[in-house]
Order: structure tokens, then C-alpha cells, then sequence
């Protein structure tokens, strides 16, 4: 009776193998045909979501595949897009653009003049929502010259005008036709742009289908279809991609990092996927709480001892595997205007201790706090409960004062309740980044005295009015050279003060099959421009 | 049968009420002011007091928080849960196909768990105490203690990767939903057998048996009659079942990309999207409820005495 039954698992077993070397054989005859189909199926965490180009919901990897701008900000400056040429007038108060004849939206409404007045018309007269973006506050009318010529008129002149229109929301263009009720605000009927792809079909939560826009301007893409697939597991994603179900994988907004790093390095191994990273684009950084007057923090010593006593090199090394390297400044040096000479503070514990001595600080008892005047060195961290590596950083961080005599407690918490935190300066420390390359150092300088943003965190700060004074006088400076000292002095106070302390510059990364060609990156981790992408 | 029936639906009512109202209740002792819930879920760069005070107004949050409750819940019973803070669809425009989505599953899974825990605890029960029912529940106690995700990529590592048989995840053909409901049927099928086998063993010991065996009935049917007696003890434990899974396939539509509840439910609270939130807990609550009474109600009509209960 044993013996049958062991025949029988034997048997059993021998046939599961026989099936499992030929599907293995079927499986890499798939990922060869793969490659041809000349189309690209990526994973995102989350529906792409509402594509309203003037709201904020929407994927943005995808709207920028849908819509356009009218100009485009890439690494030699501002380039013509929907617009041929324009002009600035003397004053720096009224842009002349010069749209492209030849563009047409996705439903073959014409794209001219008159679209992009409504369109413009459309996000201002929504602007509350678009405060961040401030040439939002400063656009007073918009005016149809002729057939393929518009003006801006702004009520000052603002010299991040271009870069601004040059972003992936809220100046992008959707057809007149989509409108509801001449508005946009409210929810619009269809996703008609004038970009590279079409969305022709999306289903909540499972995928969204863009087809090559054959009727594009500058010429219609090779990679004639992408795919978008709702995964929200990163394991998942990682086996999809073994797979060949998906053959591309970024880190964009909001799916971030969802695939560990020993999981790409694994793809890029197998010899079917290439790795592809992106220069730095943001910086992320501890924000202290220079206005927290009860709070040690409040102190400049204090939190240039901290900067000095943070071990960046192992962060980016270790907790981060290298995929981002360690930062000295607020922004990197290829960020417009912030290639400035600043102090570098490396890696010293003796020199955050001597720091702390000399301002007073003493310690009585090695293991424990230090103190002055019966107030102990002791503040709170926080940091985003979703985001493992920050868990890590804060952790490391925490150890690394606690030599110095400084006592961290961490704790961690959704996003939203961080920001809330950001807002009404109910924080000591916490994790934060910047904007990003196309938005800086503009935007996130502009955030600096912004309510919601910054304020407590440089409102603590000795030449504070100082500073206030040059981030105004910065956005509507026409000069280049003045602009220039403007913003060295800026960083320079900021970087002083140590209110941002910098530790990693991170940007985007792309999995991509091992003959595509083409992969490159936009000014902004936000986006990626597929349509120069092909197949070898 | 009939009173009963009515009797028994009506005392759920209060239930759901208190509910309803807990619900809303909770979701609005988050800290947060709700306006600004609103705008952050709807990916808004920057937070202004203007647009906070134009949002309070406009979702109406200046009222009372009692007439915004009757409010909700007059709305809520006509199925009309308001409109997603993220893409402003209705929420039941979400939440039908998303619920549809998950209830399949549920129902194919709950189907499997019934008949893998009758197969198992019928013949653990009949061989109970030999090897045969020591290893199924061996087996069962270590795979019900497994996690479910853990589970589930190991699965798809080798059912779709490894001998590429089945899709990775997503929900495209009838091919998607083997892996999904075999992975739900191991967490729960382990726990369920458990009571047919011991309901099995204690019939097995009733006078009936020794009196059938007696008087020479066949053994084939004698089991079928025990069967028949053990199941009713399981109804409800199996009515129960649907809701309880319904419930929990958050894990399982995470991992195998399934657009179902869960993973709506996940969305939503990530994005504090409050209209959907409530309306899910509402649903689910009202699941648990009526699969209570449903359960109530079929053994009240198997067994008579019951129906004097309540």
C-alpha cells in the first residue's frame, strides 16, 4: 500500500517537473515576441485618476503624455513648444506668444488663439486652487491678437512667467469642446489635448490605454501604445515584470519606490532589463523649526550641530543603496542659480559637541541629555509612516544625536498629517523635499514665507525681513545679474541658519527592456517624455 | 415563519442606525478641519484660508454636524453616498462596480471554502485520530497561520512566473481568479472544516448512529444523515463567512491587483476620501447584518423551536 502511494507521488512529481521546464521554455518564447509589439506596459500604484489637466488630481506622468504646454523647459533654458516664439515686452508685463499653425487636439478641434484663451481663462478663473503657482496671482487678462498670436498681460512683471507656463499643470491645453458650462473647474467631459498620445481607454483601477497620436505635430511617436496598470503591490510589480506582463517600471509621484532596490537590481541582473537613473533632481532634507521658541530647536547652534553630527555618506550608501547621493546644500548645484560657493559642513561629532559647549550646552551625565539653564537638548522628529527608508534615516538620525547629547524622539505619520504639521508649525523636525528641478529654486523659495509651507521654519531665523525682502524683490527682478545676487544671498542666509538641512539628492528611476532606446528625462520627476523612445 | 422573518429584519434596524451614526461620528472627530481634507485629497499644491473657507461652503461642512448627519443619512439610504473628494464621481459610481468586483470573488471563494471544509472535516471526522486527519490538520494549522500575502506571492511566484500557467494579477479572464480564491480558500477553509469535523464527531456518538448501525442500515447512509445534522450547526458559522471575507480582501486584492473593495477602501483612506469611507463601512456593516439575519432565519426554518426565540 506504501509503496503504490510513493509510486504515485513520484510520478505525480515527475510530471510537475516535465510541466514546469515547458512552460519555462513557453514563457521565454513570450518575452521574445514582447519585445516586438513595439508597445510599453507600465506599473503605477494608483488609477491614473481624474485627467482634468487644470485640476490636481490626475496622474502626472499621464497628463503629460496627454496635454501640452506652451513652452517646455529643458536644459539649455526655455524651448518653443505650442508656441513658435514670443516676445517680452520692455516692462516684463506683457508676454507675446506665437502659437504653432499646424497642432490640432485629439478631436480635431483646432488648437489656436481662442483655445488657449479659454483655457487660460479657464484654470484663472478657478485660482484659489492654483495659489502655489504664482503667476497664477499675477495674470490679469488674456488677449486674442489674431488667428495664432495671444498676449498675457500680468499686473507685474514676474520672471519665472515662462517656467511656470512651461509646467505639466495647470497651463496645458484641453479642448474647448471638453469644456462644462465654458469651465473647467467643475469636471470636464473628455480628455482631448494636443500631446503625443491619446487616451483611448481607461478602466478604474485596472489600467489606462494611450495610443501614438498618429496626427502629432512633431511627428507621431514610435512606441505606438502604453499601457498604464493599476499594481499597488511592489512585490507584485516586481514578479509582473518577470514575468514580461509589464516591461516598465518608474518612480513617479505618488508610486514612488514601490520596488525595493535589491528587486531592480535583480531585473537589471537578469540581463532583460536596463536601470536608468536620472541626475539629481530634489533635494531631501530635515526642515527645523527655527520659530519653536520653547524648543532648543530655535537656535542656530543647535542646528548646525545637528548638520554636522548626521552621517550622510552612510545614509546614502546603506539605507539607501546608493540609488541617491548625499547632499551638502539646500539644492544642488545644476539647479538655475544655485551654483553657489556655500560652508560645507561634513561629518564631525567633535565639531557639533565643541558647538554645543560653546553655546552652553553641558553635559553632566554622557548618557544622558545635555542642558542649559534647566532646559534639556531634547526635540521630536517626524516622519512619513509610509516611506520605509525614511523610517531608517530617522532611526540612524536618532542614534547619531544621541552621541552628542541630544535626545530625538521619532514618530511616524501619514502625509497628509505631516503637511498639517508643516502648515501650523506644531513640529520640531521632519522630513521633507523640495519641488524639484523645474520648479526651483523658485517655487520652493516662493514657500519660504508661504503660510502653508515654510514659514516657521525661516520665520525664527535673525535676518528674517531680510530675507522676505529679497525672495519678493528675486520674483520680479528683470535683471539676470541682480537676479542672480538675489538668490546667492537667499541661499546663503537660509544655508547659514541651518533651517534645511540636506541630506540626499534623489531623482527618478526607470526599468526599462533591454532595447529600448531612447530613455530620457525631463526637467521634473514627474514625467517622462515616452515619445523619444523606440525599440532597437 | 413569516412573523419571524419580519421580527427578525426589524430588529436589526436600531443596528444599523447606531452604526450609520458611529460612522459619521468617527470620520468627524478626526483632527483635521474636513475642508482641508478635502483640498489635500484633492492634490491641491498650496492650502490658502480663502480656499478653505470656498471649500467649507461649498460641501456645505458650515452646518450643524446633526443635520449634516440626518443629511447623509437620508441620502444614504437612497443609495446617493455623495460625491469622492478626489475625482468628484459619485460614490456610487465607485463603489457599485468595485463591490460587484469583490462580491464575486467572495461568492467563488465562499463556495470553495464550503466545500473544501466539508470534503476535509467528512473525512477528518471519519478518520479521526488517524494519520490521514493529524496531517490535514497539521497541514491546515500551518497554512492558516501563514500570511496571506506571503502566501499569495509565493503563489504567484510560481504559478505565474515559475510554470507561467496563470496571470500575475489583474482581472482579465476566468484564469485570474484561480489563484486569488485558492489563496483565500487555504486561509479559511482551515479555519471552517474545524467545526464540521467536530460537529461530525459529535454526531457520530448520538443514539441515532448506534441505532442505524443496529438495525443495519447502510454506513453510506447513516454518514449522509449525520452530514445533514452537522451541517445545520454550520450554517451560520458559513453565513457568517461571506461578510467576514467580503470584509477582509484588502490583502489579498492588494497583492493580485483585484479593483474590488479593498482595495478601494485602501485608496480611500490613504487619501482620507471620507464620502467613500462611509459609504464602505456602511455597506460592509449592512453585510454583516443581513448575512446575520439570513443566517438566523435559515436555521429558524430548519429548526422550529427557534422561532419562539425572539
Amino acid at each position: 500500500m506504501l509503496i503504490k502511494k510513493i509510486k504515485v507521488l513520484g510520478l505525480l512529481l515527475l510530471v510537475l517537473s516535465v510541466l514546469a521546464a515547458c512552460s519555462e521554455e513557453d514563457s521565454a518564447n513570450e518575452k521574445k515576441s514582447d519585445e516586438t509589439d513595439n508597445e510599453l506596459v507600465y506599473a503605477v500604484a494608483q488609477d491614473i485618476n481624474d485627467m482634468n489637466p487644470h485640476l490636481y488630481t490626475g496622474s502626472m506622468p499621464a497628463q503629460g503624455m496627454v496635454y501640452e504646454s506652451l513652452v517646455e523647459n529643458t536644459k539649455d533654458g526655455i524651448q518653443p513648444l505650442l508656441a513658435e516664439s514670443w516676445e517680452i515686452s520692455e516692462d516684463g508685463k506683457v508676454y507675446t506668444f506665437f502659437l504653432r499653425e499646424d497642432v490640432q487636439f485629439h478631436d480635431g478641434e483646432p488648437f489656436n488663439a481662442e483655445a488657449v484663451k479659454k483655457n487660460l481663462d479657464a484654470v484663472q478663473s478657478n485660482a484659489e486652487k492654483h495659489a502655489w503657482i504664482k503667476l497664477s496671482t499675477k495674470m490679469e487678462n488674456v488677449n486674442v491678437v489674431d488667428e495664432y498670436t495671444v498676449e498675457l498681460e500680468l499686473s507685474e512683471p514676474y520672471y519665472p512667467t515662462l517656467v511656470e507656463l512651461s509646467m505639466t499643470r495647470p497651463y496645458v491645453f484641453i479642448s474647448p469642446k471638453d469644456f462644462e458650462n465654458g469651465e473647467t473647474k467643475d469636471g470636464v467631459s473628455g480628455f482631448n489635448g494636443t500631446g503625443s498620445y491619446v487616451l483611448t481607454e481607461h478602466k478604474t483601477a485596472e489600467f489606462a490605454t494611450f495610443e501614438a497620436n498618429e496626427d502629432y505635430w512633431n511627428g507621431a511617436p514610435e512606441i505606438k501604445r502604453i499601457t498604464a496598470k493599476v499594481l499597488p503591490a511592489g512585490e507584485t510589480t516586481l514578479l509582473a515584470l518577470q514575468k514580461g506582463e509589464i516591461n516598465f517600471a518608474f518612480t513617479d509621484d505618488r508610486g514612488a519606490d514601490s520596488i525595493a532596490v535589491e528587486g531592480m537590481n535583480q531585473l537589471e541582473d537578469s540581463g532583460d532589463y536596463q536601470l536608468i537613473r536620472s541626475e539629481p533632481m530634489n533635494t531631501k532634507m530635515l526642515v527645523a523649526n527655527s520659530s519653536k521658541a520653547d524648543n532648543p530647536i530655535s537656535e542656530t547652534a543647535v542646528r548646525e550641530a545637528i548638520w554636522y553630527s548626521i552621517d550622510k555618506e552612510t545614509i546614502s550608501k546603506d539605507i539607501l543603496n546608493g540609488t541617491e547621493s548625499m547632499a551638502e546644500t539646500l539644492f544642488s548645484p545644476n539647479v538655475n542659480y544655485a551654483d553657489v560657493d556655500l560652508k560645507k559642513r561634513g561629518y564631525d561629532v567633535e565639531k557639533a559637541i565643541e558647538i554645543l559647549e560653546k553655546n552652553g550646552w553641558k553635559s553632566e551625565n554622557s548618557s544622558e541629555a545635555r542642558t542649559k539653564d534647566g532646559k534639556k537638548l531634547e526635540m521630536k522628529l517626524y516622519y512619513d509612516s509610509s516611506s520605509s527608508s525614511q523610517k531608517t534615516q530617522a532611526e540612524f538620525i536618532q542614534a547619531s544625536l544621541k552621541e552628542i547629547g541630544l535626545q530625538l524622539e521619532i514618530t511616524g505619520e501619514e502625509s497628509t498629517s505631516i503637511a498639517n504639521r508643516r502648515a501650523t508649525g506644531d513640529y520640531d523636525l521632519l522630513f521633507n523635499q523640495t519641488w524639484g528641478l523645474a520648479y526651483d529654486p523658485q517655487s520652493t523659495i516662493a514657500a519660504f514665507t508661504s503660510e502653508a509651507s515654510y514659514l516657521h521654519t525661516t520665520k525664527g531665523i535673525k535676518k528674517e525681513d531680510e530675507l522676505y525682502d529679497n525672495i519678493e524683490q528675486v520674483m520680479v527682478s528683470t535683471d539676470e545679474q541682480a537676479r542672480k545676487a538675489l538668490y546667492a544671498e537667499i541661499l546663503t542666509t537660509v544655508h547659514e541658519e541651518a533651517v534645511f538641512i540636506p541630506i540626499s539628492n534623489g531623482g527618478m528611476t526607470v526599468i526599462a527592456p533591454q532595447n529600448l532606446t531612447g530613455v530620457s528625462f525631463k526637467q521634473t520627476q514627474f514625467e517622462l517624455p515616452f515619445e523619444l523612445m523606440n525599440f532597437k | 415563519m413569516k412573523r419571524y422573518i419580519i421580527r427578525r429584519m426589524l430588529v436589526s434596524m436600531p443596528l444599523l442606525l447606531v452604526i450609520s451614526f458611529l460612522t459619521f461620528v468617527l470620520i468627524n472627530l478626526s483632527p483635521m478641519d474636513p475642508a482641508e481634507v478635502i483640498l489635500q485629497a484633492q492634490g491641491v499644491p498650496q492650502i490658502t484660508d480663502e480656499l478653505v473657507e470656498q471649500t467649507k461652503e461649498e460641501f456645505g461642512m458650515d452646518q450643524p454636524f446633526i443635520l449634516r448627519y440626518f443629511d447623509w443619512l437620508v441620502s444614504s439610504l437612497q443609495l446617493d453616498f455623495g460625491d469622492s473628494y478626489i475625482n468628484g464621481k459619485p460614490v456610487w459610481s465607485l463603489l457599485g462596480p468595485a463591490f460587484f468586483n469583490t462580491f464575486k470573488l467572495t461568492l467563488i471563494s465562499s463556495i470553495a471554502i464550503i466545500l473544501v471544509s466539508i470534503v476535509l472535516g467528512v473525512v477528518c471526522a471519519l478518520n479521526e485520530g488517524k494519520m490521514i486527519d493529524k496531517s490535514v490538520r497539521g497541514i491546515s494549522f500551518f497554512l492558516t497561520a501563514m500570511p496571506s500575502y506571503w502566501l499569495a506571492t509565493l503563489m504567484i511566484w510560481y504559478f505565474s512566473v515559475k510554470l507561467d500557467l496563470l496571470p500575475t494579477s489583474g482581472m482579465d479572464s476566468y484564469k485570474s481568479y484561480i489563484l486569488p480564491v485558492v489563496v483565500i480558500t487555504i486561509s479559511y477553509a482551515g479555519l471552517y472544516f474545524r467545526n464540521v469535523r467536530t460537529s461530525m464527531i459529535n454526531n457520530l456518538n448520538e443514539d441515532y448512529v448506534l441505532y442505524g448501525r443496529a438495525s443495519g442500515l447502510p454506513e453510506k447512509k447513516i454518514t449522509m444523515h449525520i452530514l445533514r445534522n452537522s451541517l445545520q450547526v454550520s450554517i451560520s458559522i458559513f453565513g457568517m463567512a461571506i461578510p467576514i471575507i467580503l470584509g477582509s480582501t484588502v490583502v489579498i486584492e492588494n497583492v493580485f491587483a483585484w479593483p474590488g473593495l479593498g482595495s478601494l477602501s485602501v485608496r480611500a483612506i490613504l487619501s482620507r476620501d471620507f464620502p467613500i469611507i462611509q459609504a464602505y463601512v456602511l455597506v460592509l456593516a449592512v453585510a454583516f447584518v443581513l448575512f446575520n439575519a439570513i443566517s438566523d432565519i435559515i436555521n429558524a426554518a430548519m429548526n422550529p423551536k427557534l422561532r419562539n426565540d425572539l
